[in-house]
């Protein structure tokens, strides 16, 4: 099984509204997760003109998560595992 | 070309101040570099004091527009001789250099200067002039054509003297002794910086003195006339969507290290250019986002945070971080001349009240990296809005 994708924006929008604490997703993984989930960065999604959402971005899979924190992140990937098992 | 110039120094032992002053100044309009170094009589406060006078009203007089020959004659009149022992306050060498190799070099008192090419020394022709008021004072004048990868090497007495007394060097290290050296690090590093072979120079002179401590001030000042090391910034999308292939393209054929500032920018160098980007994580959380890497470009950061940082720390002279912006800085700082290709679209993300207000325009921060590379660190640094 591939490992699912979780690709943080770190543009400069997304940056300064909270993704800079993103960058700590993998100390903050379950160890079980660990070969389960890849996490990388991003130079930047193109996502932060739209209107309706905000950032921080963050794509998980082919899911796109606005507004994103370590907690929405973490809930959004277990959800994602449990729906692929 | 480009005049990569530095000098090294040393204090003579149980001396609190340099005895040796170097100066110099770039001229970015006429493609004019002035420099001198100059010896103060004997050492500590009162050398450095002399010296300093000595070189910095030198480097005003040929900077002023005074013909360097006049300059120096003026000087050479002036300066007052010491009570004690007969002989003049300071001595100096005076180089004004132009970036297409036609070079004047006044020297008095100093050892005379080595230029050399392909593991060559040259010996220039030169007048000397006498100076009216002091019999005993001659100023050598000389008209040098540099070319590519010429390198000319100056010094204050305390190198040639170096070692003097000593059974392997009674007469010092000397002038022969100092080419042989030069010349033999030259033959393992071709390329060497000018910075690191005036270093190169004090500390080997240093050793070879009485107990390793230096019996005189020791300066080495390196000149090399070579092609510039030049550089790229891509910083932005350009305005119009339709020509970011072609800015791509210009990035891409680009000769010399290249930059990327900017995630959009980024993002279009990839789309464009088929290119892959892989990002790394920062590693602290909270201050600069990580850089990523990206074929044919050196360097990819974020855009305005990290080049807010960068201006930061070239203004305080803060190079030792390992975070993004430390390493754009040393990125810029090892380039000669860097082209800034800044886009002008707008983010409009950015103009969102929610932000924080360290967000600056990106041709503002662009402006005074540009200017502090020109003014601080003498460096050719253009703009070009896209």
């Amino acid at each position: 099984m591939s490992k699912l994708a979780v690709k943080i924006c770190l543009g400069t929008t997304c940056f300064v509204m909270g993704g800079s604490e993103l960058q700590e997703l993998p100390e903050k993984l379950p160890a079980s997760y660990k070969k389960l989930v890849s996490i990388s960065g991003c130079p930047c999604l193109g996502q932060c003109g739209a209107a309706a959402t905000r950032a921080p971005y963050v794509l998980i899979g082919d899911e796109l998560l606005s507004e994103a924190s370590i907690e929405k992140i973490l809930k959004k990937i277990t959800e994602k595992l449990n729906h692929a098992q | 070309m480009f005049i990569d110039i530095d000098c090294a120094r040393q204090k003579k032992y149980n001396q609190h101040a340099y005895g040796d002053y170097f100066t110099s100044r770039r001229y970015p309009d006429t493609g004019r570099l002035i420099a001198v170094l100059s010896d103060g009589l004997g050492s500590g406060i009162k050398a450095n004091i002399l010296a300093c006078l000595t070189a910095t009203m030198l480097l005003r007089f040929i900077a002023g527009g005074s013909n360097i020959q006049k300059a120096c004659e003026t000087i050479l009149n002036a300066l007052p001789v010491c009570k004690v022992r007969k002989i003049s306050y300071a001595t100096f060498s005076a180089i004004d250099c132009r970036d297409d190799g036609a070079a004047q070099i006044v020297e008095e008192g100093n050892p005379q200067f080595i230029w050399l090419r392909d593991q060559q020394v040259l010996t220039p022709e030169h007048a000397v002039i006498t100076s009216r008021t002091f019999a005993n004072r001659r100023m050598h004048i000389y008209q040098l054509q540099l070319a590519r990868d010429d390198r000319l090497i100056f010094c204050s007495d305390g190198v040639t003297q170096t070692g003097m007394g000593s059974p392997q060097l009674k007469l010092g290290l000397r002038r022969a002794g100092l080419i042989e050296m030069v010349l033999a690090k030259l033959r393992g590093s071709p390329q060497i910086s000018s910075r690191e072979l005036a270093g190169y120079i004090v500390a080997q002179a240093q050793k070879l003195d009485a107990g390793q401590k230096a019996q005189d001030d020791i300066s080495a000042v390196s000149l090399h006339f070579r092609e510039p090391r030049k550089a790229l910034v891509f910083t932005g999308p350009p305005y119009d969507h339709s020509t970011d292939n072609f800015y791509a393209r210009i990035f891409q054929n680009f000769n010399g290290k290249k930059a990327v500032c900017g995630g959009t920018t980024a993002n279009l160098l990839s789309r464009e250019l088929n290119l892959q980007i892989i990002s790394a994580l920062g590693q602290d959380a909270g201050r600069l986002p990580g850089i990523s890497y990206m074929d044919g470009a050196q360097l990819v950061t974020e855009g305005i945070l990290t080049l807010t940082k960068t201006a930061e720390y070239l203004e305080n002279n803060e190079l030792v971080q390992e975070d993004a912006a430390a390493k754009l800085a040393r990125f810029l700082l090892d380039s000669d001349c860097i082209n800034f290709m800044v886009g002008a679209r707008l983010n409009q993300a950015h103009y969102d009240p929610a932000l924080p207000v360290e967000i600056e325009i990106r041709r503002t921060v662009i402006k005074k990296i540009s200017r502090l590379l020109t003014e601080k660190y003498f460096k050719k640094a253009t703009i070009q809005y896209i």
